[in-house]
């Protein structure tokens, strides 16, 4: 044998027969549900007498377009505002705190930002928020851009906060202790080394953060379509055109392209942004990182630290909680306990809770074994092109599937698997939908930890004896289960409380946890909705909780 | 160019000492090497000469002031050295001027000035040519390069050198090396020299000081450290010396169930001893003790006979013979120092 460059191209037996047809299978079923509905919405998009400018021109469209960009330039710029200081603080200095304020300041991410709103909405509604119950009416109001760009920026902070820090942390220290040899302070050298490498995560991470929240929904729905005077944004206007049936439709495709249009470039930016950040990075071979000293600034700095993480995630996750046990919204008088007893003995929202957990863990479970099967082909393409879903905001992929999947649209291509593929209205419909969603999460965890194996451990398990699919499980599989386990716990998540594909895509007449608290927060009872929020909540912290013991027992 | 003084310097990270009362003189101009293996605390003590880390007693001062003791501490900025690490530390995000410009823009030199001397000091380095390139255009040895004269630039008190080569080949490690040296020469400037590598320490230094568990074991020119190491440590560090436990009886040393003859030139007192003897000071012949071949790895100009001598293994160095593993050749001293117990 020839000494080849093999290291990079172990998989299951890459190029082996049965492995080119599971690699063919793979492909195939992303196809199916992501590339074809794709396809057919931008087929829908040609259909004739539908002239796109004429849609993108009008003046609601515009307006809309107008929102979507405000809000999210201004969320984008928030996150960036706070989470780059917060993480050249909590990553370099020694700032007393460091770890509860890091575990406060990435919470959001396990959140969804629907929660982060309604907890805003008790604080800061222009006539019964509790802040302004407090402090006189109309003090605070967080309807309109302002609000949704506050809200969604919070909710997008770990975005730009989590990457940073990364970057961070891998920087060699050395790199900065030249500067300081060189005469530099330490806040200089804080500025003018430190920051500049990172910052290529940084702006990464803000674009991300930009197209997190251009593809909003539940928040700009929340607060923007009830804000005088209201606030449209792309996703609520297609949200409202997909409303109006058949008249609406076409209207909310070209919408949808507009919305693609900007993700594409978006993405693209931040992906450029982040690929120049490695380059600078790798060059460090990164010793122990020392802490600078903040000497008399260390207690101004920790107060303003603690006190943004209270005010931005702990303040509206206790409204939240607080709303759930006021008896009338909007008065402050006194507590009960009749939310929660109502909400929990609804027969309606024990089934929504069932179908949510049913739903969630089985996308979850068929997230993780996909992703794992994508990782385990190697195929770069096929890799990537698992990552899209998660990129395409999730109205557009929600329409998307509902124009390739409805009873209406089913005929066109797919006249032979009509009676094998009833998605349309269905709950079925919805478990593709968050299974091809988050398939990043699955592809991306298997593949870092698949990364991360020593492939020799399977080689020497082949030389051992074993078949290269039994090496695989015996050797390698192994090895994988914390990267697998977090893939499956983060969609699970993710997927309990999903919100925007659910929406769009639940059959008539049946309620997941996510629809739930839409419709009981924007029509009818946000005492109840709260409840149901609050539990939400308090699964993510436990679930956290165990986490974090979890994986320092294995540290010890 | 100043003299750096470390009195009863000690440091401490939790409960494990890294280094333990050292006391050292570093005149103005010299050029000393730490040498020592990994953890023996060369690192610590140059890192706290550069006020990176702070000592836990005793005290530093460079060119008479006194920068680091119990009760203060001037932070590295304000000290007027220059260091070279061995992750070279060049600024990815910064042009090789850039990167050399750096400590004369904080000095708040005018900008002529600036230019003048950054191509000056790149000239030293031999990267005239490179001023405008940014560091990923750059290989090891340059970027090293580039790290030296940006330490070098504004003129410092002392250069201090981490470990500056271990991270090159082995070709550009000799070559730089050598260009370190003729730097030295030009400018006289004190350089603290830390390395694990003893070639590199006797090669360039006026003065040794060969570290061991946090304690300086000897310090001495290169050709006293070579010739006459004062502890067992060193004989084994520098040199890379047997070293046997035994006992002198008269003019012999008894090793396990061997007696050596001791040649005349070591002078010995009976009792218990350690034996240093490097592999080329001992012979194959017809005299001493007869010990097993274990094995024979050809060197190219000699040839290393690896004998058993009773849990350990003694090392020999010499012209090629045909002796094969298993069997028993006679091994002599030609030289060796004791070190009584």
């Amino acid at each position: 044998m020839t000494a080849l460059p093999l290291h990079a191209k172990r998989g299951v037996g890459r190029g082996e027969g049965p492995a080119r047809l599971f690699t063919l299978l793979l492909a195939t079923a992303l196809a199916f549900f992501f590339g074809v509905p794709l396809c057919l919405l931008l087929w829908q998009a040609n259909a004739p007498g539908l002239v796109w400018s004429e849609v993108w021109l009008a003046p609601e469209s515009l307006q809309a377009l107008a929102g979507t960009l405000i809000t999210s330039i201004g969320a984008a710029a928030f996150a960036f505002t706070i989470a780059v200081p917060l993480a050249l603080l909590i990553a370099r200095t020694e700032l007393p705190l460091r770890g509860p304020l890091k575990a406060i300041f990435t919470l959001p991410a396990a959140l969804p930002p629907f929660i982060l709103g309604m907890g805003w909405v008790s604080l800061a509604n222009p006539r019964a928020g509790l802040l302004n119950l407090l402090l006189g009416a109309g003090t605070f109001d967080i309807y309109g851009k302002l609000g949704i760009s506050f809200v969604l920026g919070t909710a997008g902070l770990p975005l730009v906060f989590l990457p940073t820090l990364a970057a961070l942390s891998r920087l060699d220290s050395s790199l900065e202790e030249a500067a300081r040899l060189s005469g530099a302070s330490p806040l200089r050298t804080l500025l003018s080394i430190s920051l500049p490498l990172a910052l290529p995560a940084a702006l990464s991470g803000t674009a991300l953060c930009f197209l997190f929240a251009a593809s909003a929904f539940g928040v700009p729905y929340l607060l923007g379509v009830t804000a005088s005077p209201p606030t449209p944004t792309l996703t609520t206007r297609i949200y409202g055109e997909i409303l109006m049936g058949q008249g609406g439709l076409p209207r909310a495709v070209v919408l949808s392209l507009e919305l693609l249009v900007l993700a594409a470039f978006v993405l693209i930016g931040s992906r450029a942004l982040a690929k120049r950040g490695e380059v600078r990075l790798s060059s460090g071979k990164g010793s122990s990182l020392r802490p600078m000293s903040l000497g008399r600034w260390r207690v101004p700095l920790a107060s303003m630290s603690v006190v943004l993480a209270v005010v931005l995630v702990v303040l509206p996750l206790l409204a939240v909680a607080l709303t759930s046990v006021q008896p009338v919204w909007g008065q402050l008088s006194g507590l009960s306990a009749k939310h929660w007893s109502g909400v929990l003995g609804n027969p309606r929202t024990i089934d929504a809770t069932l179908r949510s957990l049913g739903l969630a863990a089985a996308a979850a479970g068929l997230v993780t074994a996909l992703g794992l099967g994508i990782a385990t082909t190697r195929r770069r393409s096929l890799e990537l092109l698992s990552g899209a879903p998660y990129a395409i905001p999730g109205t557009v992929l929600a329409l998307a599937l509902l124009i390739a999947f409805s009873r209406d649209l089913r005929f066109v291509l797919f006249d032979r698997f009509a009676l094998v593929l009833a998605l349309g209205n269905s709950v079925w419909m919805l478990l593709v939908a968050y299974t091809i969603k988050h398939l990043a999460f699955g592809a991306r965890n298997a593949a870092d930890g698949l990364a991360q194996v020593d492939g020799t451990l399977a080689e020497a398990a082949r030389l051992s004896g074993a078949s290269p699919l039994r090496a695989f499980f015996d050797a390698t599989l192994p090895q994988l289960r914390a990267p697998l386990v977090a893939a499956f716990l983060v969609t699970f998540l993710t997927c309990v409380t999903e919100l925007t594909l659910s929406v769009l895509l639940i059959p008539t007449g049946r309620d997941v946890l996510g629809t739930l608290l839409f419709e009981l927060q924007s029509y009818a009872d946000p005492g109840s909705a709260a409840v149901i929020a609050c539990a939400f909540v308090m699964l993510v912290l436990v679930l956290q909780f165990a986490q974090a013991v979890v994986a320092r027992k294995r540290a010890h | 160019m100043a003299d750096v003084q470390l009195i009863g310097v000690h440091k401490a990270y939790g409960a494990t000492a890294v280094v333990k009362g050292i006391s050292l003189r570093i005149e103005s101009g010299e050029f000393i090497s730490l040498l020592g293996p990994s953890g023996c605390g060369k690192t610590t003590t140059l890192r706290m000469i550069a006020g990176l880390e702070t000592l836990d007693a005793g005290t530093i001062s460079i060119g008479g002031e006194l920068v680091d003791s119990e009760k203060g501490h001037v932070p590295p900025e304000k000290r007027a050295l220059g260091m070279v690490f061995q992750s070279y530390a060049v600024w990815p995000h910064k042009s090789v001027a850039e990167n050399v410009a750096y400590p004369l823009l904080l000095q708040r030199k005018p900008s002529s000035e600036i230019a003048q001397r950054v191509t000056q000091a790149l000239e030293w380095v031999r990267l005239g040519a490179f001023a405008q390139r940014m560091p990923s255009q750059l290989s090891g040895g340059q970027l090293q390069r580039v790290a030296i004269a940006r330490a070098l630039v504004a003129n410092p008190r002392v250069l201090l050198l981490d470990e500056p080569l271990s991270n090159l080949d082995a070709a550009l490690r000799e070559e730089l090396r050598g260009e370190i040296a003729a730097l030295r020469a030009r400018l006289g400037t004190t350089m603290i020299f830390v390395t694990h590598d003893q070639h590199e320490a006797l090669a360039l230094s006026d003065r040794v000081a060969v570290m061991h568990q946090g304690v300086i074991e000897q310090i001495d020119s290169p050709q006293k450290i070579y010739q006459s190491p004062s502890t067992p440590f060193v004989a084994g560090f520098v040199g890379g010396a047997n070293r046997l436990e035994g006992r002198v009886e008269g003019r012999s040393f008894i090793c396990g169930a061997h007696t050596f003859e001791l040649p005349e030139r070591v002078t010995a007192v009976d009792g218990p001893a350690t034996l240093a003897v490097r592999a080329e000071e001992l012979e194959l012949g017809s005299t001493g003790p007869s010990l097993p071949l274990l094995a024979r790895l050809f060197l190219g100009s000699a040839t290393e006979f690896r004998f058993t001598l009773g849990e350990s293994v003694l090392r020999v160095v010499g012209p090629a013979r045909d002796v094969k593993p298993g069997e028993s050749v006679r091994v002599a001293l030609q030289h060796a120092r004791l070190y009584p117990r």
